[in-house]
């Protein structure tokens, strides 16, 4: 008899979850739709969709790949299940008050299907963004990158932004202001040593630039302010304190005058888990939430965005206050657009085109109280030809703003050096092998 | 696919039990096993079913030839021809590039010597390794010779045949089903729910070795097994560090092979087919022969009967057969040098033990466990690393070129207490972050069937607690190792790559 019922419960169990999937369908709490297409909220990322069946897909064993995410994806009750795993990843053992922690990381999206929305291949350059093969430290239930950058792969930007100088020269200001990582302020004697590799790295921007471009010196800036936090602790972006303090060192460098925050109205977010704490899923980092304050200037803007290929601009905000809990991050800008373009009321006749990351979001908005436009561009994303930009647009500055993490990978520098020379039609890039970003951010000796 | 996959539990594993189950009869069934095991071959990689379709068949035909011919010549040469054949196979597909690396490095050395322009006669094989081909190539080879000796009859039935090599219970990492053991079941096989729960439990308890256990050990192995280096021979490991990665490398390839061997026996049962086991509580063991009688029994089995016994076994020549076979053992898991050393290392101590056998014999039990763990933790560290000299991907993305893998496991470079650069603070922390997970090793690797034997009366009553409790059990089985896969970011197979 127990084995007639141990045997239907057990079939039940794994029959119930596909029921339960045609059940629930789309009610799920845990999406969130953005011009159709459904995203994870908590992971801030697409959620993959029953792939349609092709024999080409199959073959090459794409298909059954993508239908494995979408198991994974739409499984019933995901988010419980993964917040129950953190509570049973607990019983490993005695949880130690404080202990230092590291963590390595994965890409949990190694296996994510490479297309682009028309269907061409792509490489995703988050692949890098996220991966921290060096692992990650936790202290106190804050989350740092276990590396400081590389002075080589500093001096492969600085080239970079120096070809685009020379090119430009006599039209464009060119400036760079690369923030270090958050490893540079971790609060432990032990650790300083990421501090020094982190002033090298970006010192090695400033030593190899040319042709009149301007090194704004982020990482003093920010050093004389390493007492406060800088960096969100739950996520790997910086804390608009942090993006502000770049901002001042930026003006020093363009010749601006800050706008003082108590100039700035203020606004606060809180209870923010962010990237790290999904990556690492650590009980002392989901303990210490991150509290956003964050500050807008007084200037009246008209935001555009558009998508990757074209100038067909939709509406769009540079303060997106509805965002929280996992997107708080996601305030400005609304999150990592392709290409925006923002109006001010600002009548200066300046313009300028930023090139960030999404580490850039964050200090991109200061800088609208200087600008009477601003393009921002995700080098990433965008596909449109950045010198036709300039060139049409009269764009006086450019502003080099990536994160530390793209300026360290070739991959991405030489994403930045082809925004301008893209036609802004998709070309698939070479199927030539792709270096890990972080494989050639050595942890060295300091 | 894999079995510790939520598309296999909750999707495939089903859909597969709902349509076998729609009718009784076996004709139905065996081409419902067999569709379904043939999706699930070519799930990922669909192009290496044309490979298993051809030995199926290359094998069929010559199983029939062999026992038409039975005592003639032929049947010899048909024998022959599948020997060869499958090795050929396992040659071109597994061997390919082991081989042409070899001769390239040998007529490089060749021209050096001799000023000559010697060029390898064919390209370097690029292709990946097909799965589970070391597991299906060795079946064939072991039905026909089965049919040979007469232990057997040939299977005519050719989907018959082509679902005893695809089975997907047992295809893509073992154990070594041979054809004798399920010949009648293939055609009379009888299905109960008694054989059905055994199978739900055994398979529920194979997915939490291999989702709980060997998961959360191979975190701990990433983090212990990957140095970085930091320059002037320097690297972010102490060498206790760097051992406690062997040992937790030990435990996780010990409860993920033994966990799929589980799940895959379990999966048979709820078809109606019974594997023979593959493990017996190998850390267990008092000896390096007792550990290999414990451990992937299947593939000792095979080796004893189709070679060691063939070569003159124990009678004539017995150490030389016992290097050859474990040579040969050591090879079979990959194409490296590393694993023929592998091999070499245990041949060498199953001689010495032969050799010693009185004196291990009386020696303290407890010394012989402790000098056989030392031994196989030991063996781990050759089987981890893919070559004996530079493996590891930060190695080879860092300026160092020229040192081995090895030397922070032997403190070569002076990290044999502490690390210089001291950059990995977690260690007692993560000793006490995982204290119940070690508990759980241990008590897990305790041969407590051997410990309390059937008559026991304790063993009785618990064994009747848990006939009640088994719903319960498997179902909590079940449900910890699904909330783990939904956020699983690690979860790979090591044998899967053999």
């Amino acid at each position: 008899m127990m084995n007639l019922i141990n045997s239907l419960v057990f079939f039940a169990s794994i029959s119930s979850m596909v029921v339960m999937y045609f059940l629930i369908g789309e009610n799920r709490s845990d999406i969130e739709f953005h011009n159709g297409n459904a995203y994870l909220t908590e992971e801030k990322r697409k959620l993959t969709v029953m792939p349609p069946f092709t024999f080409e897909d199959y073959i090459s064993g794409d298909w059954a790949k993508t239908f494995d995410l979408f198991v994974n994806d739409n499984f019933p009750s995901r988010v419980s299940f993964m917040e129950w795993s953190v509570e049973l990843r607990k019983l490993r053992g005695i949880e130690v008050e404080n202990q230092e922690k590291i963590v390595y990381i994965k890409p949990k999206n190694k296996n994510l299907p490479k297309f682009d929305d028309q269907g061409n291949p792509i490489k995703f350059l988050d692949d890098y963004d996220e991966s921290y093969s060096g692992g990650l430290l936790i202290i106190n239930g804050r989350v740092y990158p276990r590396s400081g950058g590389s002075t080589k792969m500093a001096a492969n930007f600085a080239r970079m932004v120096s070809e685009y100088a020379a090119q430009l020269e006599g039209e464009v200001r060119v400036l760079t202001a690369v923030p270090p990582l958050s490893s540079a302020f971790i609060p432990a004697e032990e650790y300083r040593h990421y501090n020094s590799q982190n002033q090298q790295s970006l010192e090695a921007i400033r030593k190899n630039l040319t042709n009149g471009a301007i090194f704004c010196d982020v990482f003093t800036e920010l050093n004389n302010h390493a007492g406060e936090q800088l960096y969100f602790g739950t996520d790997h972006h910086w804390k608009p304190i942090g993006a502000y303090y770049a901002y001042v060192a930026f003006c020093k460098g363009a010749g601006f005058t800050p706008v003082p925050l108590e100039k700035m109205e203020k606004r606060t977010k809180t209870n923010f888990l962010g990237t790290m704490y999904q990556l690492t899923q650590d009980p002392s980092v989901k303990k210490n939430p991150d509290v956003m304050d964050y500050y807008i200037p007084k200037v009246k803007t008209d935001a555009l965005r558009y998508s990757e290929f074209g100038f067909k601009g939709v509406a769009a905000k540079v303060f997106e206050h509805g965002c929280s809990g996992g997107t708080t991050y996601s305030t400005f800008l609304g999150g990592d657009r392709p290409l925006m373009k923002i109006s001010t009321d600002v009548k200066n006749g300046r313009k300028a085109l930023v090139i960030k990351n999404s580490m850039g979001n964050a200090f991109s908005v200061y800088l609208i109280s200087h600008y009477e436009e601003l393009w921002i561009v995700d080098l990433r994303y965008s596909k449109q030809n950045m010198i036709e930009i300039i060139r049409t647009n009269n764009i006086n500055d450019l502003i080099f703003a990536p994160g530390m993490n793209h300026v360290m990978n070739p991959n991405t520098v030489n994403m930045m050096r082809r925004l301008g020379t893209q036609s802004g039609v998709y070309i698939p890039p070479k199927p030539s092998p792709i270096v890990d970003s972080t494989a050639v951010i050595p942890d060295t000796v300091p | 696919m894999v079995f510790s996959s939520l598309t296999f539990i909750y999707v495939f594993l089903p859909l597969s039990l709902l349509f076998h189950y729609l009718s009784r009869n076996t004709l139905y069934r065996n081409i419902v096993l067999t569709v379904f095991s043939l999706i699930f071959y070519a799930w990922g990689e669909p192009m290496w079913i044309i490979l298993l379709l051809i030995s199926s068949f290359y094998d069929y035909f010559n199983g029939i030839l062999v026992e038409r011919f039975h005592g003639t010549w032929k049947a010899k040469l048909f024998l022959v021809l599948s020997v060869v054949g499958n090795l050929g196979i396992l040659l071109a597909y597994k061997y390919g590039g082991f081989i042409w690396e070899n001769i390239d490095w040998m007529l490089k050395n060749f021209n050096d010597w001799f000023n000559m322009s010697l060029v390898t006669p064919f390209e370097k094989p690029t292709n990946t390794l097909p799965i589970g081909i070391s597991f299906y190539t060795f079946q064939t080879i072991s039905y026909v010779v089965d049919v040979y000796r007469g232990d057997t009859k040939a299977q005519r039935n050719p989907l018959n045949f082509l679902m005893f090599v695809s089975l997907f219970h047992q295809l893509v990492a073992g154990p070594i089903v041979r054809y004798v053991t399920i010949a009648d079941q293939i055609e009379n096989r009888r299905v109960d729910w008694n054989l059905i729960s055994s199978g739900v439990g055994r398979f529920c308890f194979g997915l939490f070795k291999k989702v709980v256990v060997a998961n959360i050990a191979s975190e701990l192995v990433d983090k212990y097994m990957i140095y970085t280096y930091h320059g002037d021979g320097n690297f972010d490991l102490s060498s206790y560090e760097a051992w406690f990665g062997i040992v937790m490398f030990s435990v996780q390839i010990y409860f993920d092979f033994s966990g799929y061997s589980d799940m895959a026996i379990g999966l048979g049962r709820m078809f109606g087919f019974k594997y023979d086991e593959n493990f017996k509580h190998p850390y267990a063991a008092q000896s390096v022969a007792d550990f290999y009688r414990r451990w992937h029994i299947s593939l000792g089995t095979f080796l004893r009967d189709y070679v060691y016994f063939p070569l003159g076994g124990g009678r004539k020549n017995r150490y030389r057969n016992i290097i050859i076979v474990w040579i040969l053992t050591g090879f079979w898991h990959g194409a490296s040098w590393n694993f023929v050393l592998w091999g070499l290392y245990f041949g060498c101590f199953m001689v010495l033990e032969k050799l010693l056998e009185n004196v291990l014999k009386k020696t303290p039990r407890i010394i012989r466990h402790a000098y056989t763990l030392i031994l196989i933790v030991f063996s781990r560290a050759l089987f981890y690393f893919d070559s004996l000299y530079l493996s590891n991907t930060h190695f080879e993305n860092s300026d160092f070129k020229h040192e081995s893998d090895w030397s922070p496991l032997f403190g070569f470079m002076g990290n044999l207490f502490n690390s210089p650069n001291a950059v990995n603070p977690a260690f007692y922390g993560d000793l006490m972050m995982h204290l119940y997970f070690f508990i759980l090793v241990i008590l897990l690797c305790i041969p407590w069937d051997e410990i309390f034997t059937e008559e026991n009366r304790f063993r009785l009553k618990v064994e009747r607690i848990f006939y009640f409790a088994q719903p319960a059990v498997n179902f909590a089985l079940l449900a910890i190792a699904t909330t783990l896969l939904v956020n699983a970011t690690h979860n790979p197979f090591i044998y899967f790559r053999f």
